[in-house]
């Protein structure tokens, strides 16, 4: 491989990284991935979208990245495989069962969720072992898939708003129904607490269920936009503010980029809103994700626009809406691709405990983890 | 059937050391000969009992084959070649050739008067190993004897590194050694043609890693270098010689005058006098491209990297010195070392591994006081850097070896099995070709189909075709008649015709004849039309003819049938056939005796 003309740019970009990033790692896939999912502390699994077969894998960490006191005695910056599998077909969605080795998928072709286990340390392969049934058969879209930590492993999943189900794994038996008289496509589920949970249409109509009662699920309807015919996404802030299910915050961005944060105690009120700046790309419901970060209060990272990852904070936005700057923006990706390749962004994560550490993952297979340095913070 | 054997030598699952045994055509290859730096015992050196129980080597080995200059590749060589015993040829590039006995010689100065070992090669011995050595190009077919032949191609990774193909008649396996397949700043990516070998070894120690980019590691080492100059340290980084310092100079002349820095920059004199000498190396070893970029940047034409003097170690103020040796050992590193090393602002920055018993490896195991000469104690307060910037191939990057060279069968040496049962299942289902991944000391035998080419002859390749039927199709074996002559080196098919006449031979036809009775109250015109109607119907698909002249033939099998003077009843068939035919032959006399069936008309 020749050394682009883009070098230059590179070697721009990596100059000023020397500064504005603490950790960075760049890395290649053989196959992009759509899908990170934690799967431990140090690990996380990624895997395929081609049309036929593709890989699944669970990559550890480099020890570098959490070598805190002899960091500088630690050299080693690459991932392990440590565990890997075939797939027969594209992986579109991704979760890991908390408590279990188990991850479940979706193909995004149909509701079925395929069922693996990532081995342990006697073998390095990942296996299928099974298969749960959607409610109803979906032709297009692809189901979103939810689990939280419980005695028995347990899964939510549906396409839809009418056919979310909470099923066993074991035995495949459905515990909960979902019923509504609407059929929005979801862009995500999400639960929120052990029994309540977010059924995000990408109508913007946010369904808030509990597993325990048979009672029909609130809905809170989607925020004034000025566009029509919007996707939105969905994130609620998990972890200790959220002891209380309806004392979460749930952002909402729209494909126009505009941003809303409510909480769900008290969901007419508009908390604070904001217009973001993204590039007008042609974005499909599977390109797009925001998140709360879970250990840096009010921050939110939007990715799948473009090349870019933005990380925004949510604590100085208002009620009237305003154009917002990212306080930083990882555009890593952008960077050391080909300028018409049009690379976009395709996924990312937090880490769930070091306040600025994220990985992101790319159309052109590339995945980077980076620690950002906040610039604005004084010293 | 034909075998290629190959024998990882070791004990269990431990890595860091690379020998293996491989058996070719009649042929024994030890391919690498290398120090396991983990252990002080003779744990360190490979089992060489697999070979023989006791005596010298020679006999059992056809040729040593050295891939590069890492001691876990050759450390060992002048133990099995002094010690143990070997006097044959002992292969490797030229770079190789010239780096080996320096690093040997260095390694073993830090074992035997360093840690006071005794069982260990000396001085002389490194030198009558070397000359052992016969140097190796690039693409060039070196015949090792009659029937084996080796080929090293370019492998990237360190400075006259080579994967080395290995050739015996129609048999072959290819070497990888180590080798990366991203180019590097100063190295190509490895390059192998499709030569299509029977095996491919390679090392799996990188095979389930996904490596980060050589730009992060680059990154790394500047915002290390910038963030000690900009707190006013001093930053040590202790080399070998050229190679990676060409490139961690180049990195920072670039990086100096991209921020307009103004600490100086100095490499030791030591490096200076290496330099020239590896930089002529260098240059007839690399690639066009790479020998460009090196001939616009000699070593001695940076702008802002000047040769040190030792009185600048105390110097006031920021700096950055690259000097030798590299595990701090001994020398101005060392002496630079012990300098700084009380001071918490300056840094070291260790680029590669440290043997044991050596400075650098000690701080890199967190060591922060050292003994020094004379029971002095020094603290290490300065801070402490390891940094890896080797390049190896990672997973994705055996693939595109694989794809390269497209081996029929693939082996892995230095993997645990189960931990790499994903990666043996992906090569296998991509490339439908067999990996094998066997324990040390464990032997893994692969059976080949070598192709064996044989010239025909014009005249037999027409009379094959004009013999009609179906176009030659490689998935249905066709059987055909002729002579096969193996004259010198060449094997020939021609027809039999042909042999006879090269071999001034009478060409001889064997018949055999035999006569049958028969019972039977017809004229003989028409009992031998009755057999021949009798024969057409047993014998469908066969070849018979009533002929004219009163015969029938059945392929070239001749019927005739004539009267008994004394009994117009019975009948005496005389059967004759040409050898060729004696299966048919005695078939048909067996079933003319039965006799004809009646009811034929």
């Amino acid at each position: 491989m020749d050394e682009p003309e883009c070098d230059d740019v590179l070697d721009d970009w990596f100059i000023e990284s020397l500064k504005t990033y603490k950790d960075l790692y760049v890395y290649q896939l053989e196959c992009p991935t759509k899908v990170i999912e934690w799967t431990s502390g140090r690990t996380v699994c990624v895997a395929g979208y081609g049309s036929s077969k593709n890989e699944i894998l669970e990559l550890r960490l480099p020890p570098k990245l959490f070598a805190n006191e002899n960091k500088g005695l630690c050299a080693e910056r690459d991932f392990k495989v440590v565990h890997g599998g075939f797939t027969d077909g594209p992986v579109h969605c991704l979760k890991h069962v908390p408590g279990t080795r188990c991850v479940v998928s979706n193909d995004g072709r149909s509701s079925e969720l395929q069922v693996w286990e990532l081995g342990g340390e006697d073998s390095d392969v990942i296996r299928r072992t099974g298969s749960v049934a959607g409610r109803s058969v979906v032709s297009e879209g692809g189901s979103r898939i939810a689990a939280r930590l419980s005695s028995q492993p347990q899964v939510l999943h549906g396409a839809r708003s009418g056919d979310v189900q909470l099923t066993e794994l074991t035995s495949g038996q459905p515990l909960y129904k979902l019923e509504t008289d609407s059929a929005d496509p979801l862009s995500s589920l999400q639960f929120v607490t052990d029994a309540v949970f977010l059924a995000c249409c990408c109508n913007g109509n946010v369904y808030i269920a509990d597993t325990r009662t048979a009672a029909a699920p609130q809905l809170s309807p989607p925020p004034v936009s000025s566009g029509e015919s919007v996707l939105w996404w969905t994130d609620a802030s998990s972890g200790s503010s959220c002891l209380d299910p309806t004392s979460c915050r749930i952002v909402r961005l729209s494909s126009s980029g505009q941003a809303v944060i409510s909480d769900l105690r008290n969901q007419r009120e508009a908390a604070s809103q904001a217009q973001l700046d993204v590039q007008s790309h042609h974005c499909n419901l599977d390109d797009v994700t925001v998140s709360w970060a879970p250990a840096l209060d009010g921050c939110i990272a939007v990715s799948g626009f473009s090349g870019a990852v933005q990380i925004y904070n949510t604590s100085v936005w208002r009620t009237e809406l305003q154009e917002a700057q990212p306080l930083f923006q990882h555009r890593g990706h952008t960077v050391s691709s080909q300028p018409d390749d049009g690379v976009f962004v395709t996924s990312h994560v937090w880490h769930p405990e070091r306040p600025r550490t994220l990985l992101s993952a790319a159309s052109d297979g590339s995945v980077h983890v980076w620690d950002w340095v906040d610039q604005s913070a004084g010293s | 059937m034909p075998e290629i054997k190959v024998t990882p030598l070791g004990a269990g699952q431990d890595v860091g050391r690379s020998c293996i045994l491989v058996s070719i055509g009649g042929k024994n290859i030890m391919l690498d000969c290398g120090m396991h730096m983990g252990f002080n015992d003779d744990r360190r050196f490979p089992d060489f009992s697999y070979i023989t129980q006791n005596g010298r080597l020679t006999e059992f080995l056809d040729c040593v084959i050295i891939s590069h200059f890492h001691l876990d590749h050759c450390g060992a060589l002048p133990f099995m070649s002094e010690m143990v015993g070997y006097d044959g040829p002992i292969y490797m590039t030229h770079p190789t050739k010239a780096i080996c006995p320096i690093l040997l010689e260095d390694f073993r100065k830090i074992t035997v008067d360093k840690k006071g070992e005794t069982n260990f090669f000396t001085s002389q011995m490194i030198k009558d190993c070397m000359k052992k050595v016969v140097p190796l190009n690039l693409h060039q077919t070196v015949q090792v004897d009659d029937e084996l032949e080796i080929k090293a191609y370019y492998a990237g990774h360190v400075l006259g590194a080579a994967m080395v193909h290995i050739k015996v008649g129609s048999e072959s396996v290819v070497y990888t050694g180590d080798y990366n397949m991203t180019p590097d700043r100063h190295l190509g990516a490895a390059w192998i043609d499709k030569c299509r070998p029977d095996m491919l070894i390679s090392e799996s120690t990188y095979a389930t890693t996904i490596r980060d980019s050589k730009r992060c590691r680059e990154r790394d080492f500047l915002k290390k270098v910038h963030e000690s100059i900009e707190r006013g340290g001093k930053v040590l980084i202790p080399v070998f010689a050229l190679g990676r310092a060409q490139e961690l100079c180049i990195l920072l002349e670039t990086f100096w005058e991209r921020m307009n820095l103004k600490a100086p920059i100095y490499f030791s004199t030591g490096l200076t006098e290496k330099a020239n000498h590896y930089y002529k190396l260098f240059i007839t070893w690399t690639n066009q491209k790479i020998r460009k970029t090196f001939v616009q940047r000699n070593m001695f034409e940076f702008k802002h990297i000047k040769p040190f003097d030792r009185s600048y170690a105390d110097n006031p103020g920021p700096m950055v010195v690259f000097a030798t040796p590299g595990m701090l050992h001994a020398g101005q590193s060392l002496q630079i070392f012990k300098k700084w090393a009380g001071n918490e602002k300056n840094m070291v920055i260790m680029p590669g591994y440290c043997v044991q018993g050596t400075i650098g490896h000690k701080i890199l195991n967190g060591q922060r006081k050292l003994e020094m000469e004379g029971r002095a104690t020094l603290d290490v307060k300065l801070q402490v850097e390891y940094m890896s910037f080797s390049a190896h191939a990672d997973a994705k990057g055996i693939m595109q070896l694989i794809r390269m060279a497209e081996p029929r069968n693939m082996l892995l040496v230095h993997g645990e099995a189960a931990k790499m049962e994903f990666l043996k299942g992906k090569i296998e289902q991509e490339f439908s070709i067999d990996c094998y991944m066997p324990a040390n000391g464990e032997t893994t035998t692969v059976t080949t189909n070598p192709s064996v080419p044989v010239d025909i002859s014009l005249n037999l390749l027409k009379r094959e075709m004009a013999l009609g039927g179906p176009l030659p199709d490689p998935k249905k074996p066709r059987a055909m008649h002729g002579t096969l002559i193996m004259k010198e080196n060449s094997l020939k098919l021609v027809s039999s015709e042909q042999a006879l006449k090269e071999l001034g031979l009478n060409e001889h036809q064997l018949r055999f004849t035999c006569r049958v009775q028969l019972q039977d109250p017809h004229s003989d015109n028409d009992t031998l039309h009755r057999i021949y109607t009798h024969l057409k119907s047993v014998l469908k698909g066969y070849t018979i003819q009533h002929l004219p002249d009163g015969t029938v033939m059945v392929e070239s099998i001749v019927i005739k049938v004539s009267s008994s003077a004394e009994d117009a009843n019975t009948k005496v068939l005389l059967l004759s056939w040409s050898y060729q035919d004696e299966d048919l032959g005695s078939f048909l006399s067996t079933l003319l005796k039965k006799g004809l069936p009646s009811g034929l008309c």
